[in-house]
């Protein structure tokens, strides 16, 4: 730390003259100017937040006036919520004793990149979108379907990325650089009715809710997540189509994606019977033809 | 003492319901480390909010004599020894600080705040100049609540201060000591202090004043004794194909011993065994993979090439310096074939950059992936993505600053280790974070990998090392024994032990088998700050803040060296790739290269195995000093020879 130019003593506020003088008793030679003005900080947020607790725990005992015992109180409340200091050493001993107990595990070869469970990585998305409030729109029964690409990664473990769906285009793109720190969690995606000119002009001016459902706890590292699910508009009176419960895992969801109309539609695992009134419903023949081959995995 | 005991445990009883009465018997010479006995403390001290476990801790401390009397204990104390015999007064004088201190906490326990701060305004000033540090600290303790917060002090309180007297002269303090009738400081001295008795002569004020300074004195004698495999593992076989470009480097026969479980193969038994080096798979190391052994091939190409350093041969030193890092540069690492560079920064960030003229890029994305043809030669520079290419790569994750940083040897992961308690894992190849490991919730000071990737240790304020897996999310050992912070943690070359450097001014070794820490160093007067081990494993050098660098025979245990010259904190400290140099850099804004090979070349000769483990060290720091050579006021915070022996030294540039 450099020692910056201090204002000279004599022109230092009282306190600010006195927090020099501790710096200087406890032999401390050399700080930035500022930590003077972070120990004055301090020092008042201290004295002024001890005696609100004293009275809020004077009160609430019902005494009539404020107490020392009060004032210990207070202190000692204050000091283990922001002083914590490290366990103590019979603790630690103790902890260190059971651990280190444990003779240290064999290594499995050949499992790729050694990584904790996936649930204690930070590779799996960290949001969830809700669902739109769906506007009914029965005559359309296109199903309209954000783009969401979904990436997989084969040979690399984690970062199954989702991009994040902007309002603008319904298209998720996945970015490598995408920080995931959330655990994995059931999420909706929620399309804003909107076309964006990022969906085919197929799609039809109403759009139908479109939930989409990820459940990033099926990301596994050689895996990859599905992700979205659409629901078509005549499931708008069947809310619970909100089958966006499940999602498969595709074992080669790039061979699903590099279909061209997979840009449009997105798969997603339903219960069976719903998957296929819904395939029977979309009038894509992809869809149908995808039904048959691809929805046994 | 028994009935007396009794009497205050009734009435410990009856002020103190809530806490424990802790009878102990006072353990005499017994191991440090374990709560010392001591009757509750039951003189007028009604603790409001006690609990249990501080209270237990703190009553090691009872009132054994009248406060106003203990500046006449130690006076008299003082008064003897400075009367006694030249020979004995050095040893003897070990005795005022640890006395001084355990007084001093006597009465601000048992709170006589007055008598207190006399005792102390009377007598710091007596005590050696190496202690100052801890004497401030002292003086800010001048209530018994206070006490409570302090971990280190704690600690210092039941663990047992180690002294090493020579028989004639403890026989001299104990008779002294039981003759009187007021034998409080015989009480203190039993319950308090450990004295380790050797038989021989008494030892010079020069030789003490080498091995002390530690806060919990020095080490015992059977702490350093246990076996330690300094060895190296063996290197696996691998055939290196003569012509460069004709073979490939994929027609290795080795047979990676690793896979077998008995460690005869062919190609050994033409080599013997060290029975210096632990057995292969004596810790589970990961398998060696086909890129490892390209890895591997490559070092030993580039070994062919190193220049053989001498003080004749001084190495050339290219430094890197950060620039507007306004002092928040705080890790810096460097791969171990000097590709990359990454440091660490107090604004959370750590930063890696491409040393070489190949660009960093991130893998592409899962949709391109699969687009690539997986059978093709160039597969790996395919999966790279153009567009991500750049020297700089930035990581942000952390929430505090970030002071440790350690890449993996096969240059796929990067630890780093942070304020914020984590010490998170990021992938060089997505340049994302993967991992977050949680244990300490201190600041974790540093972080290392190990030598054959897969495991690290971290260490931080919480006063343990911690050893992991990358695929474990708890930790595997918890090394647990220091004082205070736990500043420096490295890894033997066959990553079997690991040596840790901490504010309380020892360096321990520890055993990742097991956890049990074999080897106790002492010797460094302020917070030690870097360690390297040598080449061939047996040796380690150590670097503090009191400037010095000292040097340390692990096989034996004992000091072997003593470098003087810097000024100020040696914070980076390594050896030549052939270990005949050491290169020590400094807050003093210069970096030193020491000749190791003179450094270490008596030992050979003499014999170390003395009951005693005394050490004569020869001043010759100057005849080991090689070069010193000056930056413009820039901090050296990390030094590192690659395969070829140029140094590579970084640090921030930071005018004043």
């Amino acid at each position: 730390m450099e020692s910056g130019k201090m204002a000279s003593p004599k022109s230092m506020p009282n306190d600010a003259q006195k927090m020099a003088q501790i710096l200087k008793d406890m032999g401390i030679t050399e700080y930035e100017p500022r930590g003077i003005n972070q120990m004055m900080e301090f020092a008042f947020r201290y004295v002024t937040t001890i005696p609100d607790d004293v009275n809020i725990y004077s009160s609430h005992a019902k005494k009539a006036t404020v107490d020392a015992d009060d004032v210990q109180l207070a202190i000692q409340c204050r000091a283990d919520q922001s002083f914590t200091s490290p366990p103590p050493r019979d603790f630690l001993l103790d902890i260190t004793r059971q651990i280190n107990q444990t003779p240290l595990p064999l290594i499995k070869p050949y499992s790729g990149p050694k990584l904790p469970p996936d649930r204690c990585c930070l590779t799996a998305p960290n949001y969830r979108l809700k669902s739109l409030q769906k506007k009914a729109s029965t005559s359309a029964g296109r199903i309209t379907v954000p783009r969401l690409s979904v990436s997989s990664v084969t040979s690399r473990p984690s970062t199954p990325t989702l991009g994040t769906p902007t309002p603008q285009t319904m298209s998720v793109s996945t970015k490598g650089g995408t920080p995931m720190s959330l655990t994995g969690q059931r999420f909706t995606v929620q399309m804003p009715t909107s076309q964006s000119p990022a969906v085919k002009p197929s799609i039809p001016a109403t759009s139908a809710v479109q939930n989409v459902l990820i459940n990033p706890s099926l990301i596994g590292s050689k895996n990859i997540l599905i992700t979205t699910n659409m629901v078509s508009s005549q499931n708008t009176a069947n809310e619970s189509s909100n089958a966006l419960k499940e999602n498969r895992r595709l074992k080669d969801g790039d061979a699903i994606l590099r279909r061209g109309k997979l840009e449009k539609d997105c798969v997603c695992r339903l219960l069976k019977e719903e998957a296929s009134i819904m395939y029977l419903k979309a009038k894509s023949d992809f869809l149908c033809v995808l039904d048959k081959e691809e929805l046994c995995f | 003492m028994a009935a007396l005991a009794e009497e205050q445990t009734e009435v410990a009883v009856k002020l103190e319901p809530e806490g424990p009465p802790t009878l102990l018997p006072p353990q005499a010479g017994d191991g440090a480390g374990e709560g010392s006995g001591g009757t509750t403390n039951n003189v007028g001290s009604v603790a409001v909010e006690d609990q249990p476990d501080v209270s237990a801790v703190l009553s090691a401390y009872s009132q054994q004599g009248d406060p106003t009397m203990y500046e006449e204990y130690y006076s008299g104390l003082k008064h003897f020894i400075e009367c006694s015999l030249d020979c004995h007064r050095a040893e003897l004088s070990q005795l005022f600080y640890p006395l001084f201190v355990h007084m001093y906490l006597e009465l601000v326990y048992n709170q006589h705040e007055n008598e207190a701060k006399s005792f102390f305004e009377k007598f710091h000033g007596d005590q050696e100049c190496y202690y100052q540090d801890d004497l401030r600290v002292l003086s800010s303790l001048t209530k018994k609540e206070h006490m409570k917060g302090n971990e280190t002090m704690l600690d210092f309180r039941t663990s047992k201060f180690v002294l090493r007297i020579s028989r004639d002269s403890y026989q001299l303090l104990k008779r002294h000591l039981q003759e009187k009738q007021n034998n409080q400081i015989w009480n203190i001295v039993q319950e308090h202090l450990y004295i380790d008795i050797f038989d021989g002569m008494p030892r010079s004020k020069q030789q003490i004043d080498a091995m002390v300074g530690s806060l919990a004195g020095e080490a015992k004698r059977e702490a350093n004794k246990s076996k330690v495999f300094f060895g190296l593992l063996k290197e696996p076989e691998i055939e290196v194909p003569l012509d460069d470009e004709d073979e490939e480097g994929e027609n290795e026969e080795g047979k990676p011993k690793k896979k077998k479980p008995k460690k005869d193969s062919i190609g050994s038994k033409s080599k013997k065994q060290d029975p210096n080096a632990p057995p292969q798979n004596r810790i589970p190391l990961p398998e060696l993979k086909d890129s490892d052994k390209l890895d591997k091939i490559m070092n030993m190409k580039e070994t062919t090439k190193r220049v053989r350093l001498g003080p004749d041969c001084l190495p050339s030193i290219c430094f890197y310096t950060f620039l507007n890092a306004y002092q928040g540069l705080t890790a810096v690492d460097v791969t171990d074939d000097s590709s990359l560079i990454a440091g660490g920064f107090a604004d959370s960030t750590v930063r890696v950059w491409s040393v070489t003229p190949k660009k960093l890029r991130s893998v592409k994305q899962a949709s391109d992936l699969s687009l690539i043809d997986k059978e093709s030669d160039d597969v790996l520079e395919r999966i790279m993505d153009e567009k991500t290419a750049s020297e700089l790569k930035i990581l942000y994750g952390h929430s505090g600053p970030v002071y440790g940083a350690s890449f993996s040897p096969d240059r796929n992961y990067l630890l780093s280790s942070s304020e914020d308690g984590t010490v998170r894992l990021w992938s060089l190849q997505t340049f994302t974070c993967l991992v977050g490991y949680k244990g300490h919730n201190y600041p974790v000071w540093d972080t290392q990998f190990s030598p054959y990737g897969y495991y690290f240790v971290s260490g931080g304020h919480d006063r343990v090392a911690r050893l992991w897996a990358t695929d474990h999310y708890q930790p595997l050992r918890i090394f647990a024994g220091h004082l205070a912070d736990v500043n420096c943690t490295r890894f033997h070359p066959n990553s079997n032990y690991v040596a840790t450097g901490s504010a309380d001014r020892t360096v321990r070794l520890w055993d990742v088998l097991n956890g049990n820490c074999v080897r106790i160093f002492t010797g460094h007067k302020g917070p030690i700050h870097s360690l390297t081990f040598s080449p061939n494993g047996r040796f380690l050098a150590t670097g503090a803040t009191d400037g010095r660098v000292l040097l340390w025979d692990i096989g034996h245990g004992l000091m072997v060296g003593e470098l003087k010259g810097h000024t100020d904190t040696v914070c980076s400290l390594r050896f030549s790739r052939d270990g005949e140099i050491l290169a020590s850099g400094s807050m003093d804004n210069t970096v030193r290269l020491w000749d190791a090979i003179k450094a270490f070349e008596d030992l050979e000769t003499d014999d170390f195995t003395t009951a005693t483990g005394h050490i004569n060290l020869p001043e010759n720091s100057q005849e080991l000093l090689l070069g010193t050579y000056m930056t413009k006021s820039t901090p050296v915070v990390h030094l590192h020879f690659t395969r070829r022996n140029l140094v590579l030294a970084a640090g921030a540039y930071s005018p004043q």
